[in-house]
């Protein structure tokens, strides 16, 4: 029996703690070097730039969580948010927010169903195989619609930029920092995926499947349906989060998204995740991504040139992965009970 | 023993042939080249042609030998490309720090060997460095390989981006240049079909004559069992990604001659590229299955395939498209070719 | 326990292409009982669980459940009549809780759609405390032993209402004071009036618990009876379809010694083991599981090395930290699980053969390709591995002759000592003996053998010397002057004392 004080030690040290004594420290020696990252101006920027890296990531995590991964949603989010403008700009479909949305979410259905057949029918690996609906869908994206660049947005979408939670104004500098509506959407999504993943027999199963396919298997989960929900979900997120990064950057183009998949999956793994399935929840996943969007959005405020971004990143990547695998040999070292 | 020996040669040859993988490459390229004969004979079986595809494939085939190896031994390398970049850029400021230039012409040619030299010294101990890096992790930690190299995707592109702080590196000297770009004095023959042909022997024979390629098979096919056969497994991890990382780095020389520019984001394409190649080549995704022909062949039919879109004026956005649909079209190939042999076996053995 | 039947089997056959698994197998179970299937590796007892519990349907012969004809019954069928399989890998979810394990399939079989924690901690109290099991319901199941684990998976299965619960070799990775829990609930469980079938072969176990025994053989129903009836002699011949022949391996005495053992010691695993091995001997090392027996020869082969103490081989004292330090000082090991830990599936033959002693074939720079095969080719002759040539994958061998691919990987590093842990598990009659030949000659050559095994008329025919590992010490060294009783007396009589001082 564990007793308490062992009890409270291992809670001290489990990994959403540690994630949480990282981001202070960053937090307060980003303040030494600069005092004015202690403004609610941080607070807000923090939100605005985490709020698509939190909708990729709890879906990403979904995927992990079944034992899969998903490295298709960047190229998937490219198409969901080019083909709606093109089609704006050619002057079909009407100019209405829903529209927009929904053309994004059925191509992300799309490539969510192509994901789920490849892996669950014809069970190939997921990364090899995710890997290939990403060149299919950025290939053929490029292919058939071209290369432009959309810079301004339709009206209806521009209104939805401007439409605005709250505005903070530093007294300093009367600066303006707005927070749009939309960061609502990943509060929402991560709320209702919390509730699914923890109340429902969907979610369970989901995990289940990602312990152990065969055991899910005779106690009568679908397998597959499970898998496939997996893929198509991250699609639809996918789609939806990438009309969202149109209206909040004001720009589509074919590879605004190329190469984000790397900083979705660090978050996820550093949140908990594991790449072997089954393991990892939204509390962790959202701590994972705000960690890593503090140190995107802030290395220079402790005096490292933004170029090393990457590098730091990586570098985030890896402790967790390692911090993991320590995690999971401290546990074994508890022995069995 | 004559017995044997005879019974031994009777076995070796019909296994190539008998290789469904291989025989299916070869059906694909006498395809390609069947369609090309149709569509554009003069262009595509053109001596100058030939030249252009020998001086494209070998920096992406030494890479999917890379591919190849971590793959045959359960893992995957998707750092290869980061590696390669690093390699790139560290091997190009060498040369731009040693060799001062007044626009193309070299003002100390004295240097000019030496610098390459280390160069080419410095990127195969780097990309052997970051690989034996990735090893070390995966093997010590027991973490997937595919995280790990993500990871170290990211690290080493990070490191590269952060060397050169964004811009490219431009400019090196001719000599430099010559090296993925010229051919042997006196003859068409470019000097990168020599060094692609010395990597592929050189990965041939390891595979199939040495205790370290036998250790990989072993590794691939069954990890545990070869910890009870008495194989260290931390120290064949930890070579394997290194073999890999020295193949980065070679790499990493050429395209910085081919390109004659390094920078971070350069062959962004060749993570699934050689992913490709490595599956089309009959490297089973789960390791321990997989011969160095099938990938050579891969890589050619892949040069082929892509010499012939160009040919056709077909943009590089299609080539990407093509090779994700070719890519899956492979995978399930590989699953279903997987379970027949096996499925044959049974009712043979029953019957 | 009443007259009346809950399952009752006849003349079921089921064929995978074209190889008769059960070739007509009846079978009767009546509620409250517990009944023991017994049978050798490969007589058909998983495929007829399966025909049980709905997995295969049979190709002929009617199944009634509790009087009512069944036909064409899937696993849900099955399950909705009260049949409840337990796998040997319990198939639970390593990554959810205890409490979720118990209570998941319950809610997934009553088409739940919501998961309501709070019932699922009820149902998990309830069926602990039905069965008397006292495990934190918020642990995760990935923490919990091997015992804990199939408590868990017994937990499930019977909060579901089972009538007849299925348990598959449960006692394989338990220890003896596990086997004693898992009993009393058994037990328990059948106060209750829940059928009970446990697949076992060994018999001294079969007597301390089950009511009647049914014995299959080569996919054929052989005998059926209360436990009463059976005796050793007769349930050997019916398992195995011959006499015990009296034949036991008995070498010229020799003090050539080989392997002499002191104290060797590993915290946790065995502490104080001493024995000697002398020329011609083989030697059994046998016990009940965490006894010890595994991990002396895990000890001896470097996988975890002994912390103190003496090993001297051929009289020279060596000592081993790891794998390698073992190989290099000639000692051969065959793992318990060959599956996972001997051998290379999809690797040919010749490449499992040579793998351990692949530094032999390094000819200048490279390795010396044919004289592998050579290698190959003579421990297909030497050993009769069934096989026309050394290309073939080892994933297309039988079981018998997949292990004996393990001995010549072995062989061919030409051990000093050679270790065997459970050579004959899943291995036919026929290749059995053959094994047990090849080791019979080996001890003859003056190679050192031990065979770790708890088959204790394996023991007792092939060794010439036991020694009884109990609770980490050795209880007994003993000649094969003994019967399979009194050795099995030997091996529980550890926990017999245990429970008289408590």
């Amino acid at each position: 029996m564990t007793t308490k004080s062992q009890k409270l030690k291992m809670a001290l040290t489990s990994t959403p703690m540690i994630l949480i004594y990282v981001m202070v420290i960053f937090c307060v020696v980003a303040a030494i070097r600069q005092p004015s990252f202690l403004s609610p101006a941080t607070v807000v920027n923090l939100a605005r730039a985490s709020i698509f890296t939190m909708c990729f990531a709890i879906c990403e995590m979904v995927v992990i969580i079944s034992g899969g991964i998903d490295v298709s949603f960047p190229a998937v989010g490219c198409v969901a948010m080019y083909v709606p403008m093109y089609l704006n700009y050619n002057g079909i479909g009407p100019d209405n927010v829903f529209f927009f949305f929904g053309i994004a979410m059925l191509i992300g259905l799309f490539f969510g169903v192509i994901n789920g057949i490849l892996v669950s029918c014809l069970k190939l690996p997921p990364l090899i195989a995710t890997l290939a609906t990403s060149s299919i869908a950025s290939g053929g994206l490029i292919m058939l619609l071209g290369t432009r660049e959309f810079t301004s947005l339709p009206d209806s979408l521009e209104a939805l930029y401007a439409t605005n939670l709250l505005t903070y104004t530093s007294p300093d500098t009367g600066f303006t920092y707005p927070l749009t509506i939309l960061v609502l959407v990943p509060v929402l999504l991560c709320v209702v995926v919390a509730i699914v993943m923890r109340y429902t027999m969907l979610g369970r199963g989901l995990y289940a499947i990602g312990g152990d396919k065969n055991a899910a298997r005779i106690a009568g989960f679908n397998v597959r349906l499970l898998q496939f929900f997996a893929y198509i979900f991250c699609g639809v997120v996918a789609g939806a989060t990438a009309m969202i990064y149109t209206t909040l950057m004001h720009s589509s183009t074919t590879t605004a998204l190329m190469g984000e998949e790397m900083i979705i999956i660090a978050a996820c793994v550093v949140g908990g995740c594991r790449l072997t399935g089954g393991h990892g929840n939204v509390g962790g996943t959202v701590l994972g991504v705000l960690l890593i969007t503090l140190v995107q959005n802030n290395l220079n405020m402790l005096g490292i040139p933004t170029c090393w971004q990457t590098f730091a990143v990586g570098l985030i990547l890896l402790l967790g992965s390692v911090l993991t695998s320590v995690q999971a040999k401290r546990q074994a070292r508890l022995g069995k009970i | 023993m004559s017995t044997s020996e005879k019974k031994g040669k009777g076995m070796r040859l019909p296994g190539v042939m008998k290789d469904s993988h291989i025989l299916t490459i070869i059906g694909l390229m006498l395809m390609v080249a069947v369609i090309m004969l149709i569509l554009k004979p003069d262009a595509y079986f053109s001596g100058k042609n030939l030249t252009s595809m020998i001086f494209q494939f070998p920096e992406y085939g030494i890479l999917a030998f890379g591919m190849m190896v971590c793959m045959i031994a359960g893992g995957i390398d998707l750092s290869l490309v980061g590696i390669m970049n690093l390699t790139g850029v560290l091997a190009a400021l060498i040369l731009k720090n040693m060799v001062q230039m007044d626009g193309t012409t070299v003002l100390n040619p004295g240097m000019v060997i030496p610098a390459i030299a280390l160069a080419i010294l410095v990127a195969i101990v780097v990309g052997a460095a970051c690989g034996a890096f990735n090893g070390f992790i995966i093997g010590y930690f027991n973490l997937p390989a595919m995280l790990v190299t993500l990871c170290g995707l990211q690290l080493y592109t990070g490191l590269a981006y952060g060397i050169t702080g964004g811009p490219a590196i431009n400019g090196m000297c001719d000599a430099f240049k010559n090296i993925a770009n010229g051919t042997i004095p006196g003859t068409s023959i470019p000097w990168v079909l020599l060094i692609f042909i010395a990597v592929l022997l050189v990965v041939a024979f390891i595979m199939k004559f040495t205790i370290f390629g036998h250790e990989i098979y072993f590794l691939g096919s069954n990890a545990k069992a070869a910890m009870y056969s008495g194989i260290n497994t931390l120290r064949v991890t930890v070579l394997t990604y290194m073999f890999s990382g020295i193949l980065g780095g070679v790499s990493g020389i050429l395209i910085t001659s081919h390109l004659n520019s390094a920078k971070s984001s350069n062959g962004s394409t060749y993570t699934l590229l050689t992913l490709l190649i490595v599956v089309l080549g009959g490297i089973h995704p789960d390791g321990g299955r997989g011969r160095v022909l099938g990938v050579t062949l891969s890589v050619l039919l892949l040069q082929m395939i892509a010499n012939a879109f160009t040919l056709m004026h077909v943009s590089q956005n299609a080539k990407t498209f093509a090779n994700g649909c070719l890519l899956i079209v492979a995978l399930v190939l590989s699953v279903i070719l997987a379970n027949r042999p096996a499925k044959k076996k049974n009712t043979a053995s029953a019957s | 326990m009443s007259d009346e039947v809950f399952l009752k089997l006849e003349g079921i056959k089921k064929s995978f292409g074209g190889v008769h698994a059960l070739k007509g197998v009846n079978l009767e179970i009546k509620k409250g009982e517990i009944h023991c299937l017994a049978g050798e590796n490969g007589c058909g007892k998983s495929t007829l669980i399966k025909a049980i519990s709905g997995v295969h349907n049979a190709d002929e012969g009617t199944i009634w459940i509790d009087g009512e004809k069944v036909e064409h019954m899937k696993p849900i069928d099955a399950i909705n009549r009260g049949i409840q399989v337990i796998y040997q890998d319990f198939a639970v979810f390593p990554n959810l809780t205890v409490a979720e394990n118990i209570a998941l399939n319950g809610e997934l079989k009553n088409r739940k759609k919501v998961v309501n924690w709070k019932e699922i901690h009820e149902i998990a109290a309830k069926a602990m405390a039905q069965v008397g099991a006292n495990i934190d319901p918020d642990v995760k199941l990935e923490r919990l032993s091997v015992a804990n684990k199939q408590m868990v998976a017994i937990c499930r299965a019977i909060i579901n209402d089972a009538r007849l619960l299925i348990l598959d070799e449960p006692t394989t990775a338990l220890t003896a004071r596990e086997v004693e829990k898992l009993w009393d609930i058994v037990r328990g469980l059948k106060e209750k009036g829940i059928a009970i079938m446990i697949v076992n072969h060994k018999l001294d176990e079969i007597y301390r618990i089950a009511d009647s025994l049914t014995i299959l053989r080569n996919g054929r129903y052989v005998s059926s009876g209360p436990i009463s009836e059976y005796d050793q002699e007769r349930f050997t011949r019916d398992m195995t379809g011959r006499d015990i022949s009296g034949e036991k391996y008995n070498p010229a005495p020799s003090d050539e010694e080989i392997l002499r053992i002191e104290n060797l010691s590993r915290s946790g695993a065995f502490e104080n083991v001493s024995f000697t091995l002398n020329k011609g001997d083989v030697l059994g090392l046998t016990g009940l599981l965490g006894s010890g027996r595994g991990e002396i020869g895990e000890a001896l082969f470097g996988v975890a090395p002994a912390e103190s103490g003496k090993i001297i081989l051929n009289g020279k004292e060596i000592t081993i930290h790891n794998v390698k330090d073992a190989i290099k000082n000639e000692i051969g090991y065959v793992p318990e699980d060959r599956l996972t830990q001997g051998l290379f599936m999809d690797r040919s033959i010749q490449d499992n053969t040579i793998a351990s002693s692949i530094h032999k074939y390094m000819k200048g720079f490279s390795l010396d390709d044919k004289a592998m095969e050579e290698a190959a080719y003579h421990w297909i002759e030497e050993i009769g591995i069934v096989a026309p040539s050394p290309k073939p994958a080892v994933r297309t061998l039988s079981g018998g002759n997949a292990q004996k691919v393990v001995i010549a990987k072995w062989l061919n590093t030409n051990p000093k000592l050679f270790i065997l842990d459970g050579p004959t598990v899943g291995v036919d009659i026929g290749a059995k003996a053959e094994i047990h030949a090849i080791l019979h000659r080996l001890a003859q050559e003056g190679i050192g053998v031990i065979v770790i095994s708890d088959d204790l008329p394996e023991l007792v025919q092939n060794c010439n010397k036991i020694v009884v590992m109990r609770d980490g010490k050795v209880a007994a060294q003993i000649d094969n002057n003994i019967d399979e009783k009194s050795l099995s007396d030997l091996l529980i009589g550890a926990s017999v004392e245990e429970v008289e001082s408590k």
